[in-house]
């Protein structure tokens, strides 16, 4: 290999390759709903195309091999030689979905090929007309730019009896490379004893590294008539290969045959390797964000911008007289505005398009429609909405739970459709929009609707609720909330496994989110997610408590108000309570938590703010209320350590620090006062 | 490996066996090189197995690779699990000699130091 360090390139690699994932099964779901577009087919050929010459570039010669077979077959569709029927669109949707995993193997530096992914390479050099060979080889030619393969090879017993010798093998792998045997090992299933040895059977496996610049084409070539004789496992070395004392004597006696490692140093390499995908599979990559170059640009617009006001504002600052006051203050208004438009645009860089996990799912709903034999129609509305990439991230897995409960709950199948009058097709709508410095999500079905009858079954069946409880129509919603409930009479294989609604609640709310239903029987639901536009800044209230700063999100904070210190009581433990709104919440004097000096002892001087999380209230007693601010969240984490009960810090305009209240840390401090 | 270089382990071999053989001269098997045929091939193995099973009731079992012309996996596997086999039994296996072609296949296999071969013993 040359002196450049190709892997720098990798995670870019990576990426692109995903995203050419990503295209080519758009690309094959617009073909598979029967348009016959020739362009669809270029796209699919195009992205299969790159990621089959980058996978050989960066030495990936398992994913490129692979690629180059689906590659093939693309060839033939492209050239009109092959029609595009339904079989076709689905092998190469699995095939899409086996290159992903191949490529998340290889980002994590494990072994990329299994049984399933030769399964379906070997299912694709079927489809593809002509010689298998013929297609095998340009790859791997191509590819060759690895250090050779490690081989696992053993002997199933009758493989001497179809008079394959595996010594005649290993003169074959001579021819290709060095032959290194690593180990030569006797099976498990040998008999213990001579006597009851068949001769005529074979024992024996062997681990054999063949080094060298050998496409993998020709290594297959030489076990090809062994096919149902052996267990053959072939990976590319990894490592360049490490010159063992075997290595360096067998060269340097000019032997074709190297000798044995030592059994230690073997322990020491078997253990390495099985240790190795597991310790590497943890390893995460740094995270990087692609940025269009326009936001670049408004970026370094608003940089010259302030530039320029700094340098009105300083010049005013050298000579400056009373008459000037004027032209400051627009000075400082001009900073005010510079400043604020540039911390949007910095906040607007970590913001994307939602539409890159809304292009997950025409994908899961073909499969969810063969799987569940319903036919639905997808919707996608506001892809381009933009969040912040962390909630980005974070807010797919709880969708994707949405979409699959709206088509195997929501959506009814099509004889039921019909028997109600609706369109045998379903229909699925997602909409993202902005309200204010929330995005919303809907998730809405034309489906029957919450089964109310079902939902308040179950309810009582599981004790959520007892039979004398008058329930509405919102509060038979809420239920379906609430942790243990599934409603899902047999459990198939997208619910019952143990992912309820619940956890997508929790999830939405880590995020700060809130999600709810709205739904009419028979007309259908609707899911709303309604999530901060970022995680960065939080809206807060900022509390005194002795002489700190905390500050409190607006978003879990119900109510604040000043108590009468006849209505605490104090209950037996030592906790206090107080009535509020039907209820009694327990009250956490929050200068005990943080243990602050100076603070307001007295209930009826401080203040109590009522916060709220998983539907649990507390009372936090403050000093006094000092208003409310944005706060930018540095991590506490990254800078000093995790403290129960605070979830970050923030700068005031006067420079100090105030930590920000974790109010579910808080909500669990005040937890056992509670329950006494 | 030059014809010369297994000339010395036999003979070493042999003075070993001729120790060997003088205390043990009243045991009812007096140790006695096993030859192995100049084609030792599958074909032979039935054979062979049934030489080595008698060779197993001996304390000391030398063998005597120098005539092999022709082997393969069939025959170094049986050589592999007899040698498994002696060790199990605290027996002891040497070599009176190997030839050029047994060596070699042994050293294709990865076989050479499971079955002390003379030229593993050398290196």
């Amino acid at each position: 290999m040359s002196a450049v360090d190709l892997s720098q390139f990798h995670k870019t690699f990576f990426d692109e390759s995903r995203e050419g994932l990503d295209a080519m099964e758009a690309a094959l779901l617009a073909l598979d709903a029967g348009s016959a577009d020739t362009e669809l087919v270029h796209t699919i050929f195009r992205a299969a195309h790159s990621i089959k010459g980058g996978a050989a570039t960066f030495g990936f010669t398992d994913v490129a091999a692979f690629t180059h077979v689906a590659e093939s077959l693309l060839e033939e569709v492209r050239s009109g030689r092959r029609p595009v029927d339904a079989e076709l669109t689905e092998l190469l949707l699995r095939s899409v979905d086996c290159l992903r995993v191949m490529l998340d193997r290889s980002s994590s530096g494990q072994p990329v090929v299994d049984a399933a992914s030769e399964d379906l390479r070997a299912e694709l050099v079927r489809l593809v007309s002509g010689a298998t060979a013929a297609v095998a080889t340009p790859v791997t030619s191509a590819a060759a730019n690895v250090t050779g393969w490690e081989i696992v090879f053993t002997a199933l017993p009758h493989l001497l009896q179809t008079g394959n010798d595996p010594l005649r093998l290993f003169r074959e792998l001579q021819q290709l490379g060095r032959l290194e045997v690593v180990r030569a090992f006797i099976v498990d299933a040998a008999p213990e004893r001579l006597a009851e040895v068949d001769p005529t059977a074979c024992y024996l496996g062997w681990v054999l590294h063949l080094h060298g610049n050998v496409a993998r084409a020709d290594v297959d070539a030489v076990f090809d008539w062994l096919d149902g004789d052996c267990e053959l496992v072939i990976h590319p070395l990894a490592e360049p290969p490490v010159a063992t004392v075997a290595g360096v004597l067998a060269a340097a006696e000019g032997s074709p045959s190297p000798l044995p490692l030592p059994l230690q140093r073997r322990r020491a390499t078997d253990t390495a390797a099985g240790s190795k995908p597991e310790s590497a599979a943890v390893s995460v990559e740094g995270s990087s964000i692609r940025v269009g170059i326009d936001k670049i640009d408004a970026l370094i617009n608003m940089m010259g911008e302030l530039v320029i006001t700094q340098s009105m504002l300083s010049e005013i600052g050298e000579t400056f007289q009373p008459s000037q006051l004027t032209r400051l203050r627009e000075g400082l208004v001009q900073l005010e505005r510079n400043t604020r438009e540039l911390q949007e645009s910095v906040m607007r860089i970590r913001m994307l398009p939602i539409g890159s996990i809304f292009n997950r799912f025409p994908r899961l709903v073909h499969d969810l429609e063969r799987k569940l034999g319903k036919r639905v129609k997808l919707e996608l509305h506001g892809e381009h909405t933009e969040l912040d990439k962390t909630v980005l991230e974070k807010i797919g897995d709880p969708l994707v739970h949405l979409v699959r409960n709206a088509i195997d709950h929501g959506l009814e199948s099509p004889e039921r459709r019909r028997a109600a009058g609706k369109s045998e097709t379903g229909t699925l709508r997602l909409d993202a929009y902005h309200e204010g410095s929330n995005i919303v999500v809907q998730i809405s079905d034309d489906g029957a609707g919450l089964n109310r009858e079902a939902i308040i079954a179950k309810a009582l069946h599981s004790g959520l609720i007892n039979a004398s409880q008058e329930l509405g129509d919102a509060d038979v919603a809420e239920l379906i909330f609430q942790p243990g409930f599934s409603t899902a009479a047999a459990a198939t294989d997208l619910s019952g496994r143990g992912v309820g609604m619940d956890v997508v609640r929790r999830n939405v709310r880590d995020l700060g989110g809130s999600v709810g239903v709205r739904s009419v029987s028979g007309k259908g639901s609707t899911f709303t997610i309604a999530l901060p536009l970022t995680l960065a800044i939080i809206d807060g209230l900022v509390t005194a408590v002795g002489d700190e700063r905390y500050i409190v999100p607006l978003i879990s904070i119900v109510e604040s108000l000043r108590l009468r210190s006849d209505s605490v009581r104090r209950i037996a433990g030592g906790g206090e309570v107080f009535h509020f709104r039907d209820a009694y919440l327990p009250i956490l004097r929050l200068h005990q938590a943080f243990a602050c000096a100076d603070a307001v002892t007295d209930i009826e001087r401080g203040i109590v703010v009522v916060v709220e999380e998983d539907g649990r209230r507390v009372g936090l007693l403050v000093d006094d209320l000092l208003g409310q601010q944005q706060a930018v969240v540095k991590s506490l984490e990254a800078h000093y350590r995790r403290v129960q009960g605070v979830s970050g810090a923030t700068i005031l305009s006067d420079g100090s620090v105030a930590l920000i209240v974790d109010v579910g840390g808080v909500v669990r401090l005040g937890r056992p006062c509670k329950a006494a | 490996m030059p014809p010369a270089a297994s000339v010395e382990p036999l003979q070493a071999a042999l003075v070993i066996s001729a120790a060997v053989a003088e205390p043990a001269a009243d045991v009812t098997a007096a140790p006695v090189a096993l030859v192995l045929p100049a084609d030792c091939r599958i074909a032979a193995q039935v054979a062979l197995k049934q030489a080595l099973m008698e060779a197993l009731e001996t304390d000391a079992i030398v063998l005597d690779g120098r005539a092999v012309e022709r082997a393969d996996t069939a025959a170094l596997q049986l050589l592999t699990l007899f040698q498994r086999e002696v060790k199990a039994r605290g027996s002891c296996l040497s070599w009176c000699g190997a030839s050029d072609a047994l060596n070699e296949a042994a050293g294709l296999l990865g076989l050479t130091q499971i079955l002390e071969l003379p030229a593993a013993a050398l290196a």
